[in-house]
């Protein structure tokens, strides 16, 4: 069953002139102990998504249209106190960076028990205090240290309380945002295996937003490849790391070192994502896309499943091997960067 | 290094402190044009009848001997006796001190409630007219003479209306047992409210426009977004979290504020007829009245050194990121 269904979201900024669609058409789901990784590079939308659902968007974003359910429920129907029974109780997060994300004038004791008793409202002191005690155990911290402030923690420490804070409620599901990116590599490897851990042992949910390809690889189960507020591309992590049909997959695959073949070229996307209050009326992508044909440029491409993977790319469902070798070399890439700047000044001297 | 420790070393700093200010106050008088005698003695006196009344004030000695008498009366807290009046210094600053700390508190109080508090508002509802009208509200206050405000409030509420008395600090022919039976009194707080409300209007933009900006550069950090994802009601984000944060910065500026207010009131109570020490102490200056000049000025910097220090000790009870070394 699934704990969240996502379907057909629009996610809106408010801005000067027209609004920013920042997420666009978005639809999937995630089932119960599931691990849904998300990746795609900054502003494609990821943390867009997150913060929707778990309903903290800043003033000037909204839900344009589409439905966010969780257990059956749709969330962006229900009233901002209604809303909030919902937070951290059944969809908590663990937020982006560890070093800011607690309050440094509180304790972290004060701050795990708030959301105890903001949610439990009958709570003893005696139980939150046993409930952090044993989060504190489980994520590998000093009990004894509950009543240290933030700042008297260093970054893996902090990164540890936050999610000892993040699964104090035992939530369905939980949001990680770039949970280990401020961490080193050794730290992040601990942290990741501890929340495998402790979320077998709770059986929740997690959704991990991240740009980092070897953190998704290590803990989902399923991965979203989203590119400029839309999904490129979804399936299972081997598939979509294995043989993905839709060339961003492809390059982003190639734009990080792989340890089998380690002297292989990295590949670099050149050129920017679209300016998202004025998308393209194709495939978003396309304008980077070195296989981007006419068709690419004004129709939207549609969903195309096979082998487990759904993709958004006209030509999915007839790719074959030259295509997927011409999009895996660095070298098509690196001729149409070539040709679009020469193209580029051409035009500036017309 | 403990708390312990930290306090007795800025008890310390702070002697050394006031020794410079001190230092430096005796030695600006002196270097002053104009002969501080003048208002005592008059040409009609015979030169033996002028030296003896300057003799009297010890100012015939050489400069470091004065100097050293000065340092040592001032250990004691003796600042000599008015040059005009014959008036200890001390009973002088007793008299008008306490005059304008009750105006100067009574309007920095509510003007750091209210500021602060709409601060946190402006800061929370940015965007919003409500905010654009405070700030534009705020900054015009701060932007007016308090004199010429002064003036104004004088002209329509007294003059005009006169539901307000148009100067001093209480209607005459009164007599009080102490000053606490006296400011507790309707009479002197009928004469309070104004010149305190002009004044209130005035410091209130400060702390206003402190607390907003603070309030926005807390909101916009990740732990504000924590807050929200934890289901916390928006008066606790607000309050507990985010204004909590947010007023940190106040604190150092409300000790310097205050103390300067203390200083800068001279032009309220002039407007008002309040008997103050800033009315006192600009007499002195003018009358070359070294002693009582010497003794206020040393009153403010000791207010704003003492403020400081209570300011330090506040700020690291209020975050607990501040160490003490």
């Amino acid at each position: 069953m699934s704990v969240l269904d996502i379907s057909d979201l629009e996610v809106y900024y408010e801005t000067e002139s027209a609004p920013a669609q920042a997420v666009d058409g978005v639809s999937f789901t995630i089932e119960e102990g599931e691990n849904l990784g998300i990746v795609g590079e900054s502003g494609c939308g990821k943390t867009t998504l997150a913060k929707a659902i778990i309903g903290i968007l800043p003033d000037e974003g909204y839900v344009n249209r589409g439905s966010i359910e969780f257990d059956g429920k749709d969330l962006t129907e229900l009233p901002d106190v209604e809303r909030r029974r919902y937070k951290w109780e059944e969809i908590s997060m663990i937020a982006q960076s560890a070093m800011n994300a607690l309050d440094p004038v509180y304790t972290i004791r004060e701050q795990i028990v708030e959301a105890i008793e903001t949610h439990r409202p009958g709570t003893g002191r005696t139980e939150s205090n046993e409930i952090v005690a044993e989060m504190f155990d489980l994520v590998g911290l000093d009990p004894e240290r509950a009543d240290d402030y933030p700042h008297q923690f260093s970054g893996g420490m902090r990164q540890r309380a936050m999610i000892a804070m993040a699964l104090a409620l035992e939530p369905s599901l939980v949001l990680a945002d770039e949970p280990t990116t401020a961490l080193d590599v050794i730290m992040q490897d601990q942290i990741l295996k501890r929340i495998g851990e402790i979320q077998a042992d709770i059986n929740s949910s997690m959704m991990v937003i991240t740009h980092d390809v070897s953190v998704v690889a290590e803990t989902c189960d399923r991965v979203i490849v989203m590119y400029g507020g839309k999904i490129a591309e979804e399936g299972p992590v081997e598939e979509i790391f294995g043989e993905p049909y839709h060339p961003y997959t492809i390059g982003l695959k190639r734009a990080f070192p792989n340890i089998r073949e380690s002297d292989q070229d990295l590949l670099s996307i050149s050129g920017y994502p679209p300016e998202l209050t004025d998308p393209p009326s194709g495939c978003r992508f396309a304008e980077r896309c070195p296989m981007a044909t006419n068709e690419c440029r004004t129709v939207e491409p549609k969903a195309h499943h096979q082998d487990g993977l759904r993709t958004y790319c006209h030509y999915a469902d007839e790719i074959d091997d030259g295509f997927r070798s011409r999009a895996d070399d660095p070298k098509t890439w690196k001729d149409t960067e070539a040709a679009r700047s020469a193209q580029t000044v051409a035009e500036v001297n017309d | 290094m403990s708390k312990a420790s930290f306090v007795v070393r800025r008890l310390l700093q702070l002697g050394v402190t006031f020794w410079a200010v001190g230092t430096v106050l005796f030695f600006l008088f002196r270097l002053m044009p104009g002969d501080p005698t003048a208002f005592v003695v008059s040409a009609q006196m015979t030169p033996e009848a002028r030296q003896q009344v300057i003799e009297s004030y010890g100012l015939n000695e050489p400069l470091y001997i004065q100097y050293v008498r000065f340092l040592e009366n001032a250990l004691t807290l003796n600042f000599g006796q008015s040059f005009h009046t014959n008036q200890p210094v001390r009973e002088v600053i007793w008299t008008y001190l306490p005059n304008t700390l009750v105006l100067m508190l009574s309007a920095f109080v509510v003007a750091y409630i209210l500021g602060i508090v709409l601060g946190v508002l402006t800061g929370w509802y940015r965007g919003s007219r409500f905010e654009k009208t405070t700030v534009v509200t705020a900054l015009t206050a701060r932007s007016l003479p308090t004199f010429y405000v002064g003036l104004i409030v004088l002209w329509l509420f007294g003059a005009g209306l006169g539901v307000i008395p148009m100067s001093g600090m209480g209607t005459a022919g009164q007599s009080y047992d102490s000053f606490w039976a006296r400011i507790f009194t309707l009479d002197f707080l009928h004469h309070l409210v104004a010149p305190a409300a002009v004044l209130a209007f005035y410091y209130m933009g400060y702390p206003l426009l402190i607390m907003r900006s603070s309030m926005m550069e807390v909101l916009s950090q990740d732990f504000i977004d924590v807050c929200r994802a934890k289901g916390l009601s928006e008066r606790a984000i607000m309050f507990k979290h985010a204004a909590r944060n947010a007023l940190l910065p106040i604190i150092t500026a409300a000790a310097i504020a205050l103390g300067y207010a203390v200083g800068g009131s001279v032009l309220i109570e002039t407007v008002f007829g309040w008997p103050g020490l800033g009315r006192e102490m600009v007499n002195a200056v003018l009358r070359r009245d070294f002693p009582v000049a010497q003794g206020t000025f040393m009153v403010l910097a000791a207010t704003i050194i003492i403020l400081n220090f209570i300011a330090d000790l506040l700020y690291g009870y209020l975050d607990p990121r501040v160490t003490y070394d």
